[in-house]
């Protein structure tokens, strides 16, 4: 999209709009000119027609017929008349030479308008009456006449005209006058806005504030914008403070893990040692390496399953009771190693849509960490119930529980209840982190309860399905052939 | 020397603790985490203290602090996984006396374990001399006037703890708790032996250094051993 100014729009409407109304107001102002301007004119030809009605003399002639004298200078040159008497003669005319026509014509408005010889006129058309020798016993005799009295209407025009010129030269003034004015306002009523822009362009990842002196913080209509800018600032930073808080510690956890290994050779080679020494030393290699190795595959998977988005096409709909049985006939041997009785009760049948491998790695993480934490001769028990429109996946122990301060950590990346003993059997402190996401990936939920010297359980519950139509067995060679990563 | 080792991943101490008693031959206490290091530091049995960060229950840097606070002069060499100049500044401000971030290379750990056990002692070369005695931290050799004498790694063990501290004495249950960890039997009449042969080596030499018998008082390694008894003290 193009870019665009706010400032020059907002000139620009409102230049608009003050044109708009300029050109009504001249528009109206034009006719008012206009009407006034002929008024004005008709008045002048009243008058004009009076004064040659008062040319018109009594005349000395038997007949005591009017005449018309003495109008020089009456009538300005441009102007055209023709005086008629009753008796059908013109006794006077200027520059009019067909008058008489007009004279005849059956139009008795006051007012026309004539166009003679090219040249637009405005006629008045004034009866008048003339007393010949008013002293007279019989009161003097009546004459009538007509007069037809024009004057050019151009000139009016061009007052108009004029009028409308002024008018619009002074609009246009005033509209540059307008412009300017208000791009300086403008520029200075959007200072708040450019400082903001300024303060948030010096936003970096060590300083997380806009500034305190903010004006923005201050305008009503820049309030919320600079509101929305901090609490969007707020939670990046927490969030990049739990992705250095991460990156800090894989560090740490990586860093050890490869020290063991460094160390573990150098020992080999510090001096000279008998081939089966170098056997059982690269034997501990090995195991140290293949530790780092899971750490690495850990957090690899937490940071695809914290990172990476949806993918649906790799879901299936699977039987929880079906993955859960797998599951634990992998751990079979390891409990019965630890002398810990692993009982499984999954004769529900639950159908969850998710990823057959994710739902693994959740049940193996669980049940692992209940072998993990039972003492010998326990019992591990994992269950499957449905509530409602959700399916519980409980997995008990009767290990020595976890004390309240720590159990609100347990999730924590890299978090050890007890760091000291996890070391000891291996953990990475990833194992219930990875089941947390993988549960909030499926919009389940997961929580552990726990009686310190009674035991721990972990209760998972996931949005259950109802349709059988997609079902898809789960033990495929694909799934039982992956390596299963487990705390 | 005895050294304590506070690291709560066991692997790795486990080859911290095996390198320092093969190379230099340390004895060496390992403690997995802060608190349980606080409290065998109390005995004051340790020549250096090598000390990580990351620690259950008490951190590294707590464990320095309480250290120093109860007025414990032992060295430390910290172990970090941090190597931000500012926890590295912080740490040795607090009194700690090196530092080694990890991955580290054992040998360079050997070496400033070395480096601050002599330093600790007051000596600032790897070879100790005392008249015509030479004793070479580094190949673990010891000379006589020039001819090499043969010691067993505990001989050498103690001759090199007698000669950071000539002419003083060093009682019989002060080089127990040095020599050894706490996964030996403490058994006094080990150290008499040892002394004895050491002394049956020492003197195929002509003249002293030998090393005098303080009853009920201990041991002391004199240059000559006419000249310097001190009086009230009975000869061996």
């Amino acid at each position: 999209m193009k870019t665009y100014s706010l400032t020059r729009r907002l000139i620009i409407a409102v230049l608009l709009v003050e044109l708009c109304s300029l050109l009504a107001l001249i528009g109206i102002a034009s006719v008012y000119e206009g009407i006034s301007h002929f008024r004005a004119l008709d008045v002048t030809l009243r008058g004009r027609a009076d004064s040659l009605l008062g040319a018109v003399q009594d005349s000395e002639d038997p007949e005591d017929n009017v005449m018309l004298y003495g109008v020089e200078g009456l009538a300005p040159r441009r102007d055209i008349y023709i005086v008629r008497d009753d008796r059908g003669r013109v006794i006077g005319s200027q520059g009019w030479p067909d008058g008489e026509q007009e004279l005849a014509s059956s139009d008795t408005r006051e007012f026309r308008n004539l166009t003679i010889g090219g040249i637009r006129y405005r006629v008045i058309r004034k009866p008048g009456l003339r007393i010949v020798d008013p002293g007279d016993a019989k009161g003097g005799v009546a004459r009538h006449v007509t007069i037809l009295y024009g004057s050019r209407t151009h000139p009016v025009w061009e007052r108009v005209r004029n009028a409308i010129a002024f008018y619009t030269l002074s609009g246009l003034l005033l509209l540059a006058v307008t412009g300017v004015v208000l791009l300086h306002l403008l520029r200075r009523g959007l200072q708040p806005l450019y400082e903001l822009a300024e303060q948030a362009g010096g936003i970096s990842v060590n300083s997380w504030n806009l500034g305190p002196s903010s004006q923005a913080r201050y305008v009503r209509e820049l309030e919320p914008l600079v509101s929305a800018i901090e609490s969007a600032l707020l939670r990046l930073e927490q969030s990049f403070a739990q992705q250095k808080q991460f990156v800090s510690d894989a560090a740490h956890e990586l860093k050890t893990s490869v020290a063991v290994v460094k160390s573990s050779l150098q020992l080999l080679t510090m001096r000279t040692r008998s081939a089966k020494e170098y056997e059982e030393g690269l034997e501990r290699v090995k195991v140290d390496s293949e530790r780092m190795e899971e750490l690495v595959a850990k957090m690899l998977t937490l940071a695809r399953l914290e990172d990476g988005g949806e993918q649906p096409e790799s879901y299936r709909t699977v039987k929880l009771g079906d993955v859960l049985n797998d599951v634990a006939e992998h751990f079979q041997t390891m409990a019965h190693f630890h002398r810990i009785k692993l009982v499984v009760n999954s004769d529900i049948s639950a159908l969850v849509l998710c990823d057959p491998d994710q739902l693994r790695l959740l049940c193996s993480n669980l049940i692992h960490n209940a072998i993990q934490h039972s003492k010998a001769s326990t019992e591990v028990r994992a269950m499957i119930t449905v509530q409602g429109d959700e399916v519980q996946l409980r997995v008990e122990d009767d290990g020595e529980g976890i004390s309240e301060d720590i159990l609100p950590h347990v999730f924590d990346r890299f978090y050890r209840g007890d760091p000291s003993r996890s070391r000891r059997t291996g953990g990475t402190g990833l194992g219930l982190a990875i089941s947390k996401a993988i549960v909030l990936r499926y919009h389940g939920a997961i929580r552990l309860e726990s009686q310190p010297g009674h035991g721990t359980s972990a209760i998972v519950t996931l949005p259950l399905v109802r349709s059988t139509t997609k079902r898809l067995e789960h033990g495929s060679a694909r799934n039982s052939q992956k390596k299963i990563a487990t705390s | 020397m005895r050294i304590l080792l506070v690291e709560d991943e066991i692997r790795l101490a486990e080859n911290v603790a095996q390198a320092l008693r093969d190379g230099p031959g340390f004895a060496v206490d390992h403690a997995e985490d802060g608190q349980t290091g606080l409290s065998l530091a109390e005995n004051l049995c340790y020549d250096l203290i090598i000390l990580d960060l990351m620690l259950p229950k008490l951190d590294g840097q707590t464990v320095l602090r309480r250290l120093r606070e109860r007025g414990d002069g032992t060295a430390v060499l910290i172990l970090t996984a941090r190597s931000e100049r500012s926890s590295i500044i912080q740490l040795l401000n607090c009194g700690a006396d090196d530092y080694l971030s990890k991955p580290f290379d054992l040998g360079e750990v050997i070496a400033r374990a070395k480096a601050l056990i002599r330093r600790g002692k007051g000596m600032a070369s790897p070879a100790l001399r005392l008249g015509d005695l030479e004793l070479h931290t580094g190949d673990q050799s010891v000379f006589r006037a020039g001819n090499s004498i043969v010691l067993s790694p505990m001989e050498y063990r103690i001759l090199e703890y007698l000669m950071h501290r000539p002419r003083s004495i060093v009682s019989k249950r002060e080089l127990l708790e040095h020599m050894y960890d706490f996964n030996w039997a403490h058994h006094s009449n080990v150290i008499e032996a040892h002394i004895s042969n050491l002394r049956r080596k020492l003197g195929e030499g002509t003249n002293p250094p030998t090393i005098e018998n303080l009853r009920n008082r201990g041991y002391r390694l004199v240059l000559e051993s006419t000249n310097s008894r001190e009086p009230g003290s009975e000869p061996a």
